[in-house]
């Protein structure tokens, strides 16, 4: 890692749900929030806003939205204002964006935010939004969705390893139970049993509607500078130790084995191997489960046991509380929804509530120091990774 | 396999007839589909058949040896390599020159699922539908598709498929895999 360190000093999640609200009010709701969260945050402090949106062309008939969250905020940034775009991974894109502006000492302040309106009165037209992140004119006509594609994921770990639709249930309960403890995820103050999971209805078999995130509707947004700033803010700040991605593919011809993702490994061990670290150092991660079998690959992908081995890993409690660390305590994207370019900066506030022990006990990690962030795109064409070490000097 | 294994097999792709060599007779028209759909112009952007005419794109020959009953791709004049989907330049050597070539028209099935909610706008009345990704038989692409022709229920991995071209009801042609026993 080269240039200034950065950290992130404040964060905020809206209320994350089917909210009756248009994409504008999501803006501005994040942005009242963010200054309540950081009071010490003045809006001219701020030279530039990083605006993580997959798809306001389709949800909200809105292009252009980095002005447009910028007004409704009540920011005017100077130095840089750009939207990022990598569908399910545009809220880590903001975040990578606002850390490079400000090591290269382009920004001082940032702020990145997220936000997604994906519930709209047409299901159908909803689903083609989200068919259209696949490879249109090839992959779209047949109806390919995100799925069909994790399902026959899971089809295929279930072929080779002898994965289960019990162990995928373990993960889905895990993350739902976790978001029970977070009054912002979609699905707070709802109980989901691992019986009562295995009954849910399928959606793509062999996923049950139990296995997939949501659509969702929601914001998010973090405030990000260097070590030159940060104790003007925070005094548990998130560092940035390190960050990585890897783009495999997009065609789903070019998906390779579908169980193996090579370019998580390699994103990885990249980002941990810049902060200095191995992955067994980590004390929570917050991993992208749009499916539950994408965090049971991801439990492989990242060294965390050996290919092949998720679905033991998840049903023996590894990665729960008291396990060799702890996964999506937030409650995941199961547990929480996924308003796709709010995600990752919703990971990015838990890792930095978690650091500065403020979230409630049912979810809180013993003193955790590390913590990684990963989210994939589309069909896990692209795996994004944070590292981040909690407060200490620069 | 992994990405770089399948490029690697990639370069011992069992050679194909190129485009300018004599094309197999035609093969016989397609089928009528089994649910014919009405002619109503859906909005560009709410329609994922892609256009297909030489005045929208530089790939319209797809189309029109899909009409003949032949699925095709390209291949890199330069490195051989053969691609998926069809490309006007090679992502590997970054030529322009590339060349039609027929795939085989039979595979077998290496994963599917199938959607049962949640269709795309126009694709609700087909649910259930089932897809899958199919190997081709003696090439080293694995194509994803509908499958038809059996309910997903009844669908195994390794099922023989073959492709058929359709008429989706407003003048241009898609593909899909058929079940074959």
């Amino acid at each position: 890692m080269s240039g200034r360190a950065v950290a992130i000093v404040g964060g905020v999640t809206t209320p994350f749900g089917v909210r009756p609200t248009t994409w504008p009010e999501l803006a501005q709701e994040v942005g009242a929030a963010l200054f309540r969260a950081v009071p010490e945050l003045r809006s001219e402090d701020v030279d530039s806003l990083f605006v993580g949106a997959a798809e306001p062309e389709r949800f909200a008939f809105q292009s252009h939205v980095a002005p447009l969250a910028a007004e409704q905020m009540g920011l005017q940034p100077y130095r840089i204002l750009q939207r990022t775009e990598l569908a399910c991974a545009s809220g880590q894109s903001a975040i990578r964006s606002a850390y490079a502006a400000i090591a290269s000492g382009l920004s001082d302040v940032a702020v990145a935010v997220g936000v997604e309106k994906m519930n709209l009165p047409s299901m159908s037209e909803a689903s083609s939004a989200m068919g259209c992140v696949m490879d249109r004119p090839w992959d779209g006509p047949h109806g390919a969705t995100a799925p069909p594609f994790f399902a026959m994921v899971a089809q295929r770990h279930m072929l080779e390893f002898g994965t289960t639709e019990e162990q995928l249930a373990a993960v889905s309960e895990k993350n739902h139970r976790f978001a029970n403890s977070n009054p912002t995820a979609q699905f707070h103050a709802k109980t989901f049993a691992r019986d009562k999971l295995l009954r849910l209805p399928i959606v793509s078999p062999p996923l049950r509607l139990g296995d997939c995130s949501s659509m969702t509707d929601g914001a998010a947004a973090v405030v990000l500078t260097s070590e030159e700033r940060v104790r003007e803010y925070t005094d548990t700040p998130a560092w940035i130790r390190g960050t990585a991605q890897y783009s495999d593919f997009h065609n789903l011809a070019n998906a390779g084995s579908l169980t193996e993702w090579p370019g998580l490994a390699r994103a990885a061990r990249e980002a941990l191997g810049g902060a200095g670290i191995g992955v067994h150092d980590l004390d929570l991660a917050e991993l992208h489960d749009c499916f539950t079998i994408s965090e049971i690959i991801e439990y492989e992908s990242l060294g965390l046991c050996a290919r092949g081995e998720g679905g033991r890993f998840a049903s023996d409690g590894r990665g729960d509380l008291g396990g060799d660390l702890v996964v999506n305590p937030r409650g995941g994207l199961l547990g929480c929804g996924h308003p796709l370019g709010a995600t990752g900066i919703a990971q990015a506030v838990e890792v930095f509530d978690q650091f500065s022990h403020s979230v409630a006990a049912a979810r809180q990690v013993p003193d955790p120091e590390w913590a990684l962030v990963h989210n994939l795109s589309g069909s896990a064409n692209v795996h994004s990774v944070m590292v981040y070490q909690r407060g200490g000097a620069a | 396999m992994s990405t770089e294994a399948k490029r690697r097999s990639r370069e011992s792709a069992t050679v194909l007839p190129p485009v300018e060599s004599p094309s197999p007779p035609a093969a016989a028209p397609p089928a009528p589909p089994p649910k014919p759909k009405t002619n109503e112009k859906r909005p560009f952007l709410l329609d994922f058949f892609p256009l297909e005419t030489p005045d929208q794109t530089r790939l319209h020959r797809f189309y029109e040896r899909l009409r003949e009953g032949r699925l095709s791709t390209t291949r890199c004049s330069r490195d051989g390599s053969l691609h998926w989907p069809p490309r006007t330049a090679c992502p590997r050597c970054h030529t322009e020159a590339v060349e039609w070539v027929d795939l085989p028209e039979r595979g077998h099935v290496y994963a599917f699922s199938a959607v049962l909610a949640g269709a795309p706008y126009g694709m609700e009345d087909e649910v259930p539908f089932a897809v899958g990704l199919v190997d081709l038989d003696g090439v080293p692409l694995r194509l994803f598709g509908r499958i038809e022709g059996r309910p997903w229920t009844e669908l195994r991995i390794g099922q023989p498929v073959k492709v058929e071209a359709y008429d989706i009801g407003d003048g241009r042609v898609f593909y899909r895999f058929r079940v074959v026993d």
